[in-house]
């Protein structure tokens, strides 16, 4: 994902390292606190090694990564373009904790009721984190949206932990 | 009858239990609920649709007669309390925050906000200012002399909680508040709600939207009129904000 | 015709969900509908007994009355002399068409005493045997004797006084020897309109004229009226004539008296009176007369609280409707099908109303039409004429509609989403009183925002009580009245007159004052279901049950005060309108403060009915089901 996200950074202009992590960092507000500085500079170097980004050396102390201004080939515009034009969305991991859920009952190894009940808690404690920091953002912040969404998100998450609690219930009274 | 145990809780039941009808068409509505609520916390109380956690709320409210079991708010037994002494209670220690906002539509937000003081027998100039006080704590000064079908929403709802904080309440109890709102709306409750947490006042929040329970200290799980878990909302989680967003990976 | 079954169908069941209201209905438009059949029964009731008694009596076509110059200059009349009263009676036994005669008989004038009462009274001396014309029917006990007195029927009614009690005519001692009626007077008290004259003393202050005395009528032996004679009440003469043509009797006795009146004629030589036979019916039927037009009077106010009761009524019953109009309209019924539903269900109570009206008013019209106890069998059953049928019902019709018409087109022209959307109609806002109500306590700031967001509610139970005030006041006025006219001694004896017309007076008061209950009771229930939810709210908000049906109490009073103040000067407009111009004796401050308080207490403790049975629901039911 960076990859694209960073690539599209520099599609309208060059610019340097430290440059395209300032703009990353506006963008994603509190939930790019925990990135790490370095990573930008890895993926760029791959970017470069894989030709869709050039690095330039300004002048200065040489091999200084900070001080390369980095361009978008041709290669790289074509597959800026593609990315945007991507119409995937990123992949909801139920199954995972679907199949947890069967095992355990299946094995005997645990009550699928307390899983599912750790696990809300846990989501629970999340959307409180997200949602605290969404009311600190002002509205209609770039940060702000993307904290409403995984808001919404965890929300959905937890309705869908409420339809197992019940079919799991259900299922157990059944049995 | 004083409560026996000691200790500060605002409020308090003991198999607290709500039928309907008798027989074959019996209908538990609550069955059996024991519940503590400290000082200054918030508890949610989440479940499905016709799990009993409304009745609840309207017997915690003195809105509703329990068919059995005790309520005690403050320390005194309010479940063999007359009519009157409930409504009492209700003016002066009880603030309540419907699904439905219930405002009178003939009033203004100002006169909606004061009319609990003035049934108090509050002078209307004091209640007046208490309620300018409050609009404004909520936000809403300078919608204060519009009529509610002229606020959205979000903003009545707004309105009916700077209502139900008139009397200084001991507990506000709060039916879905945000049932009834779209979601730029509900953040706008949701603001006030964890506003008014952070202040200290105790909140009994039933809802099943998880953004509201989630600003609780304490979310308990219902289902067909008895208590079924409880969870702890403080304290850490174990993923980062990164994470989730999936900027990891 | 299949959709005349669906909207009968509809509108049935519809009535059958709303059963209170539709009784309500019912009781209100039936209480216009029987008042107004009572009054159209008494028309043309009384000469019926007048006629039935004067054949069992033979009565007289004309009835001359002399024997006294009652213009002579002194303070009591001139006796004539005998031969003077020979020769009147040749002249009016010869008279043309007279083809027999009975008298002429004494009659003193005297003063009766019994159970301490005094009345004047013509005591006309008879034989034992029977008259030719005139033969008084006994209805008690048996005819005139030595000692024994026949009291004419009525006026024994009014004194109270039966066959073998104690009277004492002239300080003579007197035993009613029999009751019986006669058709040659107007029973008591309107025999001085014809046939008796009073020639002794006056009695009673401030009454100068002969004529406004109320004698009575009795019959004693011949030797007994002329012992009573005396020269402060000299004896007079009546003589019983019957013509060959009965009709005649106006056109001859305005004749003779134009003939022989003028000074020096007939009446200055004696001869006082020449009445005809159907003066002295129209007499014998004022009774009647002035019932009906009392009647009349009372049908107009009752229909008029019929009507404010009705369009609370049916404004109540489309606040609910709305939400149902529009299911109705969602689920493909026309405008016009919903309106003709509601108009079916009006139709369906008003003719029933018209019939329960009709029958009512039919079995309860004896009571009414019964032409007091002077004449001789009882008015019948009243003729239920195709007009009385057609009136009734166009009545019960146009109550029915009229208030329930505009409501139920706007309801059905209402688009459907706003009727889906609804519930009742949201209150007016009324700033100032608002504010007002916002310094007063709880149960008036309550009781005043519902009577302003209701206000055309509030003003029709002003008039309501105006009405149903004005009613009370004319009864006051009219008792006022009355007892002002008796004079103050306790020695006078009741007016059967004024006493039937008090009668019918109280009936109406009566059904006027539970219209006007029915009244406040519909409409405090409207005002409890109107605000429901606000009441609920109240509770929730922390005002007290009693509070809260204090506050629809006051809803209902507040604007009932400047109703029952308007309703005074109405009432005594009413009694002077009813009265015809008369005197106006206004009621003592104190009965009219009294009635104003009663209603004012009444309207208060109604209204209280319909709130206390409200506040009862748990507030919880109501806040939970409403929506926003």
């Amino acid at each position: 994902m960076q990859q694209g996200a960073v690539l599209a950074m520099l599609a309208k202009e060059p610019a340097h390292g430290y440059q395209l992590r300032a703009r990353l960092r506006q963008a994603l507000g509190p939930v790019g606190e925990g990135m790490n500085d370095g990573q930008i500079y890895v993926t760029l170097t791959r970017l470069e090694k894989a030709g869709l980004v050039t690095a330039e050396q300004e002048p200065g102390p040489p091999d200084r990564s900070d001080r390369k201004v980095y361009a978008l080939t041709s290669a790289g515009q074509r597959r800026v373009a593609d990315w945007l034009a991507e119409v995937s969305w990123p992949k909801p991991d139920l199954a995972e904790f679907h199949l947890k859920l069967i095992a355990a009952a299946a094995a005997g190894l645990a009550d699928p009721i307390t899983i599912i009940d750790t696990q809300r808690g846990d989501l629970l404690r999340r959307l409180r984190e997200t949602q605290r920091a969404a009311l600190a953002e002002p509205d209609r912040s770039p940060a702000a949206l993307l904290l409403e969404g995984i808001v919404l998100r965890l929300q959905a998450d937890l309705r869908w932990l409420e339809a197992c609690e019940q079919n799991w219930t259900s299922g157990k009274d059944e049995s | 009858m004083k409560d026996i145990d000691g200790g500060s809780w605002v409020l308090r039941t003991r198999g607290l239990r709500k039928e309907y009808g008798r027989e074959a068409s019996l209908v538990r509505a609550v069955d059996g609920v024991d519940l503590e609520v400290a000082p200054g916390e918030t508890v949610a109380i989440m479940g499905p649709s016709g799990c009993g956690k409304s009745t609840l709320l309207y017997l915690l409210g003195g809105l509703d007669r329990p068919t059995a079991g005790e309520i005690w708010l403050d320390g005194q037994d309010i479940t063999p309390m007359s009519e009157r002494a409930l409504a009492r209670l209700r003016r002066d220690a009880i603030g309540f925050v419907f699904q439905a906002f219930h405002l009178m539509d003939e009033l203004t937000a100002v006169e909606n906000v004061e009319l609990p003081a003035l049934l108090a027998g509050r002078s209307p100039r004091a209640a007046r200012r208490r309620a300018e006080e409050l609009l404004e704590r909520v936000g809403l000064a300078d919608r204060a002399r519009f009529l509610p079908t002229a606020l959205s929403g979000g903003q009545r709802q707004r309105v009916a909680v700077a209502r139900a904080l008139v009397a200084d309440p001991l507990v506000v109890l709060a039916d879905e508040p945000t049932g009834n709102l779209d979601s730029a709306s509900a953040r706008d409750v949701l603001r006030l709600f964890d506003q008014l947490h952070q202040a200290g006042q105790t909140l009994v929040i039933v809802t099943h939207d998880a953004r509201i329970a989630a600003t609780a200290d304490r979310m308990i799980s219902m289902r067909d009129g008895t208590f079924i878990d409880q969870t702890m909302l403080q304290g850490g989680t174990s993923g980062r904000l990164g994470f989730l967003a999936g900027l990891e990976g | 015709m299949g959709k005349i079954l669906l909207v009968c169908r509809l509108a049935a069941r519809d009535l059958r969900r709303h059963k209170a209201q539709a009784v309500l209905l019912l009781l209100a438009i039936t209480a216009a509908t029987t008042t107004l059949v009572l009054g159209l029964a008494l028309n043309g009731v009384t000469s019926h007994p007048y006629q039935q008694t004067r054949a069992l009596t033979n009565g007289p076509d004309l009835v001359a009355g002399y024997g006294v110059n009652l213009n002579s200059n002194g303070p009591v009349p001139a006796e004539v002399s005998a031969a003077q009263v020979q020769t009147d009676t040749r002249t009016l036994t010869h008279l043309s068409g007279v083809t027999e005669y009975s008298g002429p008989y004494p009659v003193a004038s005297v003063i009766l005493r019994t159970r301490g009462l005094t009345v004047p009274v013509q005591a006309e001396g008879r034989g034992q045997a029977a008259a030719a014309v005139d033969q008084p029917k006994l209805t008690a006990g048996s005819w005139v004797r030595p000692g024994g007195v026949v009291l004419e029927r009525t006026f024994a009614t009014a004194l109270g006084v039966v066959v073998g009690g104690r009277v004492t005519l002239d300080g003579r001692p007197f035993t009613v020897a029999g009751i019986a009626v006669t058709a040659a007077a107007a029973p008591y008290p309107n025999c001085y309109l014809t046939s008796c004259m009073f020639t002794g003393p006056q009695m009673g202050a401030g009454s100068s004229s002969l004529s406004t005395l109320n004698v009575g009528l009795a019959w004693v032996t011949e030797a007994a009226a002329r012992a009573m004679a005396s020269p402060q009440a000299p004896l007079s003469y009546v003589l019983n004539l019957k013509l060959k043509d009965p009709a005649t009797a106006p056109g001859l006795a305005h004749e003779f008296l134009s003939t022989y009146g003028g000074t020096g004629g007939a009446i200055d030589q004696g001869i006082d009176s020449v009445n005809t036979w159907q003066a002295i019916s129209s007499a014998a039927g004022q009774l009647v007369q002035d019932e009906q037009g009392v009647l009349r009077a009372g049908a107009l106010l009752a229909v008029l609280l019929a009507v404010a009761s009705v369009a609370v009524l049916a404004g109540g019953r489309m606040a609910e409707r709305t939400r149902r109009v529009g299911l109705l309209k969602a689920a493909g019924s026309t405008p016009g099908l919903v309106a003709s539903v509601l108009v079916a269900e009006n139709l369906a109570l008003a003719l029933l109303a018209a019939a329960a009206g009709l029958v009512i008013g039919w079995a309860a019209a004896p009571l009414i039409t019964n032409p007091g106890a002077g004449l001789i069998g009882t008015a019948g059953p009243p003729s239920i004429t195709p007009a009385t049928i057609g009136l009734t019902v166009a009545l019960a019709l146009a109550v029915a509609l009229a208030s329930t018409l505009v409501p139920a087109i706007k309801a059905a022209r209402r688009s459907t989403v706003s009727a889906l959307a609804d519930s009742p109609r949201p209150p007016r806002r009324r700033a100032a009183l608002i504010a007002l109500s916002a310094r007063l306590p709880v149960p008036l700031l309550l009781g005043i925002r519902m009577a302003a967001g209701r206000l055309r509610r509030a003003v029709l139970g002003a008039a309501s009580v105006a009405v149903t005030c004005a009613g009370i006041v004319a009864v006051l006025t009219f008792r006022a009245t009355v007892d002002h006219d008796l004079g103050t001694s306790a020695h006078q004896v009741g007016d059967p007159v004024a006493t039937r017309d008090t009668q019918v007076l109280v009936v109406i008061t009566i059904v006027l004052v539970a219209l006007a209950v029915l009244n406040a009771v519909c409409a405090a229930w409207a005002t409890v279901l109107d605000f429901r939810r606000s009441a609920a709210l109240a509770r929730a908000l922390g005002a007290s049950p009693r509070q809260v049906s204090a506050g629809v109490a006051w809803a209902q009073v507040l604007p009932a005060v400047p109703g029952a103040l308007l309703g005074i000067p109405l009432g005594l407009g009413l009694f002077l309108a009813a009265d015809g111009g008369g005197v106006l004796t206004i009621p003592p401050v104190w009965w009219l403060a009294v009635a104003v308080l009663a209603i004012l207490a009444a309207v208060a403790v109604m209204a209280s009915i319909p709130a206390l049975i409200g506040a009862r629901i748990p507030a919880a039911q109501i806040l939970q089901s409403e929506t926003a």
